[in-house]
């Protein structure tokens, strides 16, 4: 079963966009995420990421990433609400526990829980847009000038785990098929055989590789940066016209979000008592984040009549 | 041959020189003393045994043999003027493309296009022409409307397709391919072939082919070689090498040279249409003479399927892969499951062996079932056989496959057969009682890269395994082993069984899955060279 998270090419403007700007536009969201506590302003980063993957037709990927970042929140919230005694607002006295002493659960905790775990959704979403819409190939290819051997070794990890999830699925198949008279296949067998498998996958991508001759042009462009100490590379990034639309996206959200900040826009504190300011700023800010969530908007191609 | 193609006096292609070669710490050498020469353009069949050395002499014509394998080399081997021992094979892509036999590991980008652009990219093309060299290859395989795909979305035919178009877009004047077709229908297998010839005369490449099955590709070659224990044993033209294969090998004779042997009728032909052509000359009438099929005698059913419905999701794309299946096998016969790759017969198997759940409908297998899928070393993960298979009931079922002088054995030093028989016994254990086997035994594509000496191994296990009262099912692409070890053929396609009879019949009414010998005759029921010759003497002696 393929996976939510991988890359689908699709006809939408955040797929056709360079890598770099892809990154620029949801990097900004998710460092916004990381920059202020305002739940206000991270249900607004939490929406355009939502929104921006909705639109680039990566649907499933947002409900999965949500799914597991709601797996994630969940103890998070619970964990601080039972270590963290600060707070006024006592909802329940839970007694002495084994080494963490008295428990009292408060809202403040709950609420600051909340919002690390509303945080950890959001880059989660934002990661799952990146990872279902950003061609890898494109990635890979950006990164090979600059860090040829992380590129190779990504390459190679990109190409194998799919080809070692698939062989573990088989595996497991194989061993539910053993006969009940054989022995039982156990976890460490399994394993061991994995990784011996995964080890022949790897050489024969590696031989392809070579056939490819990725070693030739690491040689070229070793050679190339010792000569002249410039290094010209004949193959460009292909760039989309939908780039400066992500780049700017990119640069309004984190200019703003730096200005707001600036302005105290993230007007929220947890202790002792639960605090959220909704001034201006923070109001302003979060309806830029959500209408940046448009920024994947692809308009339909208008007909002309004849 | 194609005169225009090969252009005689160019440098040769592929030009080896004594080439000698032992993979590290191997007792004996894979290749010795070969020396061949290919010219530009020709097509070169490279038939032999397994392990004769056809893989290697390939991976030595790309660079991989010795610079990623290692090993000792002697002798020369040149590709298109470069040495191809001392030049990589990065250096060696511009001039020469590769295809293994396993498309999986031949793709080492995410999207199809990227895959294509790659060696292209990696020898530093400009965009505008990888553009257009990706361009002219993609419609050169029919592929351009692959070319946005991501590669895991991929049939396999599909994927062997991407993997030969990303060996050919830097236009090299060779292309090597090892068993390309093994894991292919007979339709997907077909098509490629004949794409390989008319890329071979279009573009004047020069082909170098190993394969198994001859009878898939002997009539598009333009010659011969014979590996044997890794040295060359013969060397010549497609009339000549079953000549000499009749007599030196008979393991690598055709069908249809098989069929006009046993007829005693001479030359031997390359191909159907060579065939039907000699056939037409000597005014031998086929048609007139059917064989009888006999019928099935009814026994108690191995497996019961009634309105199967099997749902597979892929990606965000729920997929009917069975569609209300109805099927009855029973104790004693011997079944060959046939049709395109993804026309459901592996589901089918997995949901009578309870890997997978029916959406709609059941299927029974009411005297147990022992499944052997693709691979057989999946099912081994131990390094002593009798590890694997401990008890009385572990030395049952090694003995039920003739195993059971292994028991001391690390199942990695057995041949490729043996393991095959050490999975099965794996899967069989404890589903027998005392020396009786469960009710159905499924074999799933076990034929892939076997030659036919163990294709012959494996139609003996498979009477045996009938004879012990089992009933036994193969789902397979081979058509000319359905014939030989199958009784009845059930062909699916899409989803649902669209022929379903004795073999003789199902062999024979059509073209893809039908045997070599059937599509020479066109005679109903008349499948194996065998059967074939038998009436062509019967034809002969009756016209005269």
């Amino acid at each position: 079963m393929r996976s939510p998270f991988a890359y689908t090419p699709r006809p939408g403007p955040l797929q056709a966009a360079s890598p770099a700007a892809a990154v620029a536009y949801l990097g900004a969201l998710a460092a916004v995420a990381f920059l202020y506590s305002s739940p206000l302003v991270l249900g607004a980063v939490g929406v355009a990421v939502a929104l921006a993957g909705y639109l680039a037709g990566a649907g499933s990927a947002v409900r999965a990433a949500t799914r597991l970042g709601l797996a994630i929140a969940l103890p998070i919230v619970v964990v601080n609400a039972l270590v963290v005694n600060r707070g006024e607002t006592v909802l329940a006295r839970l007694g002495d526990w084994p080494l963490l002493g008295q428990v009292d659960v408060t809202a403040e905790a709950l609420a600051d829980g909340a919002i690390f775990g509303l945080r950890a959704v959001v880059v989660m979403i934002a990661f799952a847009v990146y990872s279902a819409c950003v061609d890898p190939d494109r990635v890979l290819r950006a990164l090979r000038p600059i860090a040829g051997r992380s590129a190779l070794t990504a390459t190679l990890v990109s190409r194998l785990v799919p080809v070692a999830a698939a062989d573990a699925a088989r595996l497991r198949d194989a061993a539910r098929l053993r006969g009940p008279g054989a022995a039982e296949a156990g976890r460490a067998p399994l394993a061991r055989r994995l990784l011996a498998g995964s080890l022949d996958r790897a050489v024969d991508v590696a031989a392809t590789l070579e056939l490819r001759g990725y070693s030739l042009e690491s040689r070229r462009a070793m050679h190339s940066s010792s000569v002249g100490g410039q290094t010209r590379r004949s193959w460009r990034q292909r760039r989309s016209r939908h780039d400066r639309r992500f780049y700017l996206a990119g640069a309004l959200v984190l200019c703003a979000a730096i200005a707001a900040k600036v302005l105290g826009a993230d007007d929220f504190h947890a202790y002792p008592t639960i605090h959220l300011g909704l001034g201006p700023a923070t109001v302003a800010l979060s309806v830029l984040l959500v209408l940046s969530g448009f920024a994947p908007y692809r308009r339909k191609p208008r007909r002309r009549r004849v | 041959m194609s005169e225009l193609a090969i252009r005689r006096g160019a440098a040769p292609a592929l030009a080896v020189e004594g080439l000698g070669y032992a993979y590290p710490r191997a007792p004996r050498p894979a290749l010795a003393d070969i020396s061949v020469e290919i010219a530009p353009g020709e097509f070169v069949l490279l038939a032999g045994r397994s392990a004769s050395g056809k893989s290697t002499l390939l991976k030595a014509a790309c660079g991989l043999v010795p610079h990623f394998h290692g090993g000792e080399i002697e002798g020369a081997v040149t590709v298109a003027g470069l040495d191809a021992i001392e030049s990589g094979p990065g250096e060696l892509a511009a001039v020469v493309g590769y295809v293994a036999q396993d498309p999986e590991t031949q793709v080492v980008s995410t999207t199809v296009a990227a895959e294509i652009e790659l060696p292209l990219e990696m020898r530093g093309d400009d965009p505008s022409s990888t553009a257009r060299a990706v361009e002219e290859v993609a419609l050169a395989l029919a592929i351009p409307h692959l070319l946005g795909r991501t590669v895991d979305t991929l049939s396999g035919g599909e994927l062997q397709r991407v993997a030969l178009a990303a060996a050919l877009v830097t236009r090299p004047s060779l292309v090597l391919l090892d068993e390309p077709t093994s894991q292919l229908d007979p339709v997907a297998g077909d098509e490629l072939i004949w794409l390989l010839r008319r890329l071979n005369e279009e573009w004047g490449v020069a082909v170098l082919l190993a394969e198994h099955r001859l009878e898939r590709c002997l009539a598009a070659a333009d010659r011969v070689i014979a590996m044997d224990a890794g040295a060359v044993a013969f060397d010549g033209s497609p009339g000549d090498f079953l000549s000499w294969s009749h007599a030196a090998d008979p393991a690598l004779s055709t069908p249809a040279a098989r069929l006009f042997s046993l007829a005693g009728i001479a030359p031997l032909p390359t191909g159907v249409r060579q065939a039907r052509q000699a056939l037409a000359l000597r005014e031998i009438g086929v048609g007139a003479t059917a064989v009888e099929a006999e019928a099935a005698a009814p026994a108690d059913p191995v497996l019961d399927a009634r309105g199967l419905w099997v749902e597979l999701v892929r990606g965000d794309d729920p997929r009917d892969v069975l569609r209300g299946i109805d099927l009855a096998l029973r104790r004693g016969e011997r079944v060959a499951l046939m049709g395109r790759n993804g026309a459901g017969k592996s589901t089918l198997l997995k949901t009578a062996a309870g890997l997978l759940d029916p959406v709609r409908g059941k299927v029974g297998v009411p005297g147990g079932i022992a499944l052997l899928t693709q691979n057989p070393s999946d099912y081994l993960v131990r390094e002593r056989v009798g590890d694997e298979l401990p008890g009385e009931a572990g030395t049952a079922a090694l003995r039920v496959v003739g195993l059971e002088h292994a028991v001391d054995a690390d199942p990695r030093d057995l041949s490729g057969g043996e393991r095959q028989r050490l999975a099965l016994a794996i899967a069989l254990a404890g589903q027998m009682d005392g020396e009786a086997l469960p009710g159905l035994v499924a074999l799933d594509e076990q034929t892939r890269g076997m030659d036919r000496s163990r294709k012959d191994d494996l139609v003996a296990l498979i009477a045996d395994l009938a004879g012990r009262g089992a009933g036994v099912v193969v789902a397979t692409h081979d058509v000319e082993f359905a014939a030989e070890f199958a009784e009845r053929v059930v062909l699916l396609g899409d989803g649902v069984v669209i022929a379903d009879g004795p073999a003789d019949e199902v062999l024979s009414g059509g073209w893809y899955f039908a045997t070599e010998v059937a599509r020479v005759l066109d005679l109903p029921g008349v499948v194996t060279p065998e059967q074939g010759a038998a009436v062509l003497r019967g034809a002969d002696g009756g016209d005269g």
